[in-house]
């Protein structure tokens, strides 16, 4: 624990009842970073800064508000909060709004989930520029002729917070964050630049692999989208790549958020313990991943960390319930969100998988598009390749997939066997059946 | 869409809620942001004087560099919120601090920190530094504080408006929502404010103070039907004095949500595949913002990754469409009185009478270019550095009458609103969700639709707008935040009533078939 950050926070909440709070809730954050990219084998920007912030939520009479600050600075700071507690009193009563139980505070692993990465201590100004460089050497290098522009960008991050309530909980988070990619344009038939990218991040140095897998990277999957078109109107099986399918997943995981239960804005509120997809949808939300960008002890209301199975073959088990809106729905807390979120992957590779479907599309990224969480419709773009017999034979773009969530979801066919560790969604390529892809 | 939780709501921003102002017991730093002038603001306040910002600006030319510049930032941002029937909840954010930037050519380097004190300004200002390897330079010695004019004069600050003033105004957003219609089960409603004060100073001897103000009122309700529920949202906004927020103002935000609610439940899934496309005058403008502005935003072109960059003095469009990006609106959501990077807040003719005739311009580009720079460097905060970005962007009004331009499509799509747009720069690809439309069938207006997204190549639709109609509008809504790198500024944007003669719909249904 950053002892000037607990002290501080500890004070704020004394502040914050000498004001009339009955409880406070404060979360302290410092963080340091260096960013750099480069662009015709020169540092395009360099950036560098620390910042801090403070938040604090107090509850008054029954009434509630939260107010952030980057003034850490205790003057200030002592008005700046007791101007939040006389605002509060103006705000209608809330009776939900109370810190939580602390019995949920209980339970807290005592575990070292390697959030910081001892490797970060020894970066060098010279090591991050070398890093950047390779990956637009790597990048310049393979990609060709084609090529009009390669940016290459690092980034590397040292994050530190506490959180401390009025009521017995204190928690201290450290994290590192590594990251590294680059993006590339090429020259296509007409006037058509496709434009690709490869990201990757990790709480560990060593995570983001090499500078040159990663430029490698950015050129084959600049060079995929040459010649993209949109093909006839068609139904076909999709597989959504690995790094894309929290983009769709997300728009489904809308609806397991408790507020959304309560708000009404939820197309599985009535759903849990009920079949709402294929037998293939499993998804588990877990903290305690090793190194993982998800990984916690607790989460913002201070619960003390749980492994949950989320959807069990495609059964709802859970939804992501905080204590404010369990107090509302009148029903048990989980956590307010998710931590790493973890479909299992399948056996077959994608490869594999592609052979078997004959033809179908590979959908490599999405563009625009919509989610209703009330309704479960979404519609989103798509950009990737058909292929035929395991083999692409064309780049595809400007088309679009459209569906309900409860249906589309019921034609998972098959999770391959490649999960995405590069974030905190841990999630695999998944096959879909019988999608209306639309083009012409 | 995810959830949001408390803190990552403030950190995002750009929703609803919070505070404060005429309440005893401000902060001092509150209580200077709500009263100070202007003029002089950062020196009164934090002692900011011109000798200061010389000796930091010395410090980020240290290593030598084409220029440097300083942007200092103090705002607050208020949410005031309802849910369940109440204002039961309040958010406020401050923030201070000052940017430091070095340009040498195309290279920026950055630092930022949020202390406004000597020693940590000429820190950053050392990071800064690192972008360049020459001879020192020697900034300006003395600063000439630019005139500039206001687009967006305010009556009362809005950290002088009493939180009690912002109560109702939400309350009766909440009841008159409910008493429109026995079909609404939910009301979410919000009032927010962002009052951002800056100084810019630049080593070639020149200075601009602002204060921008930002807010909105906005609704989202639910409506239930034969066990069916649908969702809508409305909001009106912008760089507005908070007279602008009247009774009748709230009523018809109420109004027109609860109305794009109740539509939906008679609303259909269009058949998929390429058709014409009519896009409605005011919001849809956002299709254009997304669809052609960004790739005339020169840094793209710059860097030849948009397909614009060989397109100036070339024909883009048909002579009757002429295409601007102004920061000189009264009160938009876009509007400037000077940029991030010290340059006034002007208009820009991006496309006149179908020729492409400009891009928009920061210093980095206008300098590559060797032309005025725009008005069009902007930045999230000072934790940001700048990028070219557009203002208000909207199309000038045409010759056809709106109802000419429906009548000439035998099948396909009515356009009243979009949202969730994304583009990609190099192809000119973009998607767009339709939240609200009509189906046009024989020339008449129809069945409404939703869930559908339209997809089409920027430059390619800027092509096929065929008839442009009479009727130009604004978008009168104060929540539209474009995202670029990473970094959110508010925009307007607005067109008239427009014929594209082909786009794709993605449906669920190859043509033919209604859901």
């Amino acid at each position: 624990m950053n002892k000037e950050m607990r002290d501080l926070a500890a004070w704020s909440i004394k502040a914050g009842k000498s004001a009339g709070a009955e409880n406070c809730r404060t979360s302290i954050s410092r963080s340091r970073f260096v960013d750099i990219s480069y662009r015709e084998r020169k540092p395009e920007n360099i950036k560098e800064a620390s910042s801090k912030e403070l938040f604090i939520e107090v509850f008054v009479n029954g009434r509630y508000s939260g107010q952030s600050t980057s003034d850490l600075r205790k003057d200030a700071l002592k008005d700046f909060i007791a101007n939040a507690v006389s605002t509060t009193k103006l705000l209608a009563e809330d009776p939900y709004r109370t810190l939580p139980d602390p019995k949920y505070y209980k339970g807290r692993v005592d575990k070292d989930l390697g959030m910081f990465d001892p490797a970060y201590k020894k970066i060098t100004p010279e090591g991050r520029h070398k890093l950047v460089k390779a990956i637009e050497d790597t990048c310049l290098s393979k990609g060709g002729d084609k090529v009009i522009s390669v940016t290459a960008r690092g980034y590397d991050s040292h994050e530190e917070s506490v959180l401390l309530t009025s009521n017995g909980f204190e928690g201290f988070q450290e994290a590192t964050v590594f990251f590294a990619g680059g993006q590339m344009t090429v020259q296509d038939v007409g006037d058509r630049r496709p434009q690709g990218y490869n990201y990757l991040v990790s709480v560990t140095k060593k995570g983001l692999t090499t500078p040159e897998k990663i430029g490698a990277g950015v050129v084959k999957r600049t060079l995929d989208l040459l010649g993209g078109k949109k093909i006839k109107t068609e139904t076909l099986p999709i597989i959504i790549e690995n790094r894309n399918v929290p983009r769709i997943l997300g728009g489904f995981l809308a609806a397991m958020y408790g507020r959304n239960v309560q708000q009404k804005q939820s197309f599985l509120a009535d759903k849990k313990g009920k079949k709402i997809a294929s037998k293939v949808f499993t998804i588990i939300d877990d903290p305690f991943v090793p190194s993982g960008l998800g990984s916690r002890l607790y989460d913002e209301d201070g619960f003390a960390a749980n492994k949950r199975i989320m959807i069990d073959q495609g059964v709802l088990k859970e939804f992501f319930v905080d204590w404010y809106y369990s107090r509302k729905l009148g029903w048990e807390p989980t956590a307010g969100g998710p931590s790493n979120l973890v479909i299992p992957p399948g056996k077959r590779s994608v490869k594999e998988i592609m052979k078997d479907l004959g033809r179908g599309i590979y959908i490599t990224g999405f563009i625009g598009g919509n989610s209703n969480s009330t309704t479960g419709d979404a519609s989103v773009g798509i950009i990737g390749h058909l292929f035929e017999n395991g083999k692409p034979v064309q780049a595809v773009a400007e088309m679009n997939i459209a569906d309900n969530h409860l249906k589309f979801w019921d034609r998972l066919a098959e999770a391959a066997n490649d999960p995405w560790t590069y974030s905190s969604w841990r999630t695999p390529s998944l096959v879909f059946t019988d999608v209306v892809v639309s083009g012409i | 869409m995810k959830n949001i939780t408390r803190r990552t709501f403030l950190k995002n921003a750009g929703r609803a809620v919070a505070v404060t102002a005429a309440i005893p017991g401000l902060p001092w730093s509150w209580v200077n942001l709500a009263r100070a002038k202007t003029p002089g603001y950062f020196e009164s306040e934090f002692g900011i004087t011109d000798s200061l910002c010389n000796k930091v600006l010395a410090k980020a030319l240290s290593k030598g560099g084409d220029f440097a510049d300083l942007y200092f930032e103090h705002s607050i941002r208020n949410w005031v919120l309802l849910e369940d029937g109440k204002v039961n909840r309040a958010y406020c954010d401050v923030a201070l601090g000052v940017g430091i930037r070095t340009v040498k050519g195309d290279q920026v380097g950055y630092g930022f920190t949020q202390e406004l004190n000597e020693k940590s300004m000429l820190a950053s200002a050392s990071t800064a530094a690192t972008i360049a390897d020459a001879k020192p330079k020697k900034p300006a010695d003395q600063f000439v504080a630019l005139k500039l004019k206001n687009y967006y004069p305010l009556k009362t600050l809005l950290t002088s408006v009493p939180l009690e003033s912002k109560l109702p105004l939400v309350q009766s957003v909440n009841d008159k929502c409910f008493s429109l219609s026995p079909l609404i089960v939910k009301v979410n409603a919000g009032f927010h404010d962002d009052q951002k004060r800056i100084l810019i100073v630049t080593s070639d001897g020149t200075k601009a103070e602002d204060l921008l103000p930002r807010n909105y009122l906005y609704a989202s309700v639910v409506a239930e039907k034969n066990g069916k529920r649908e969702r809508a949202g409305w909001n009106f906004g912008g760089r507005k004095d908070f007279s602008y927020y009247t009774q009748a103002l709230a009523d018809e935000i109420a109004k027109t949500t609860v109305d794009r609610a109740l539509v939906l439940f008679d609303a259909v899934q269009p058949p998929a595949g390429e058709m014409p496309v009519v896009l409605g005058p005011g919001v849809t403008g956002v299709l254009l913002h997304e669809a052609i502005g960004h790739g005339m935003e020169a840094d793209f072109n710059r860097k030849k990754i948009s397909t614009y960059s060989t397109m100036i003095g070339k024909k883009v469009a048909e002579p009757f469409v002429t295409i601007v990006d102004d920061g000189t609106n009264p009160g938009y959501l876009g509007s400037i009185n000077v940029d991030d990077e010290g340059t006034p807040g002007q208009r820009t003719v991006l496309v006149d009478n179908g020729i492409l005739s400009s891009y928009m311009h920061d210093k980095i580009s206008a300098r590559h270019y060797k032309v005025k720079p725009t008005g069009n460097g902007r930045r999230q905060n000072y934790q940001h550095f700048i990028q070219p970005r557009m203002r208000n962007t909207y199309m000038i009004a045409g010759p056809a009458a709106p109802e000419d331009v429906i009548k000439s499509v035998d099948k396909g799509i009515f356009v009243q609103d979009v949202s969730n747009g994304q583009v990609k720069i190099g192809e000119g690809d973009f998607a767009f969700f339709v939240s609200q439309g009509r189906l046009i069938e024989n020339g008449k207006l129809t069945a409404p639709i939703k869930d559908v997204n339209i997809m089409g190549n920027g430059p390619k639709m800027l092509q096929n707008v065929t008839m442009v109609a009479n009727d130009m509008e604004m978008n009168k809504g104060g929540t539209g935040a474009c995202g670029k790198g990473g970094q959110a500024v508010p925009c307007g944007f607005g067109q008239p009533t427009c014929l594209v003669k082909s786009m794709t719909v993605g449906g669920v249904k190859a043509k033919g078939g209604r859901r």
